[in-house]
């Protein structure tokens, strides 16, 4: 369910405000895997109060090059600013795609509150321990694979 | 020309905001990175508008609005969020927000929020037409 939610918003986002096709769209996978292979860029925002999960938006490269490009409308972006331009619109896709989404989790979001976007580049995967659960599904785009998550508890991921 | 101060933890949302208000006519004065920074920022500068985050480290953007208020009761606080839950709205506008935006942001949402607070900036339609005949008949 909170992964109906969020898939529907990321959809919602990347076409209606991006402009950005998604391809397949049938064919997105959601599964539980026992660990979480992370792409290029990745984002992640930990919800609390009556939910306590974290959620992960994964990027390949090309994509968050376009959503880079669509947030700075044309703008140019100095070389040493990129790192930090990349990380930031990776936050902001996953925060915009989370806070529309909080309304049709469990209980309409009441309660829930989430924290600011963190960013981990250095990580190349996340591994499930024996109570946990994460649930994943892969967004084709037109520019590449976007992962979206959530991690946590089983009881709490549904 | 309004004087804009922009609060809000995300590089991008500061550069796209900053951006589309400077688009539509308007200065931006500061753009602060959590609630502290804002009230510091509004109490050394008195912008005319502010747009406010409301999830941000250190210090939030209802916390920071209800400190703006009780120091200045008139300030113009319009709330960009991407939370679209009623309880964030409602406690935004108890708190003395007169507005509020959801992300993503556009510049039409801009210029959509700005003439709700300030109805004199509201895009005139009426004025470019006639200006369109103006120019026809030349």
């Amino acid at each position: 369910m909170i992964l109906d939610s969020l898939l529907l918003q990321a959809r919602l986002f990347l076409e209606e405000d991006m402009e950005i096709s998604i391809l397949n769209s049938k064919q997105i996978d959601i599964s539980s895997p026992q660990k979480l292979v992370l792409k290029n860029r990745t984002s992640m925002i930990g919800t609390g109060g009556t939910l306590n999960i974290m959620l992960v938006i994964s990027f390949e490269k090309n994509i968050l090059s376009k959503l880079v490009e669509n947030f700075m409308e044309g703008e140019e972006i100095e070389d040493e600013e990129l790192d930090e331009i990349e990380d930031s619109v990776s936050g902001e896709v996953l925060n915009t795609i989370v806070g529309l989404s909080l309304p049709t989790f469990p209980n309409r979001g009441k309660g829930i509150t989430i924290t600011p976007p963190i960013s981990v580049n250095d990580a190349s995967s996340i591994y499930k321990h024996k109570d946990s659960k994460i649930i994943c599904a892969t967004v084709q785009t037109e520019y590449g694979d976007i992962v979206i998550s959530a991690v946590g508890s089983k009881d709490q991921i549904k | 020309m309004l004087k804009v101060l922009i609060v809000d933890d995300s590089l991008i949302i500061r550069k796209k905001i900053t951006k589309n208000i400077e688009k539509l006519g308007h200065k931006v004065i500061f753009a602060a990175q959590n609630g502290k920074e804002a009230i510091e920022a509004y109490n050394a500068k008195k912008p005319d508008l502010v747009t406010m985050d409301i999830t941000m480290p250190d210090m939030d953007g209802i916390t920071a609005v209800k400190s703006i208020i009780k120091d200045d009761p008139k300030a113009k606080i319009i709330m960009v969020t991407s939370h679209g839950q009623e309880e964030m709205v409602i406690k935004s506008i108890q708190a003395g927000a007169v507005g509020y935006m959801l992300k993503p942001i556009t510049e039409d949402k801009l210029l959509q929020s700005i003439a709700e607070v300030f109805p004199e900036y509201a895009k005139d339609e009426d004025s470019e037409e006639l200006y369109l005949l103006d120019d026809d008949d030349f």
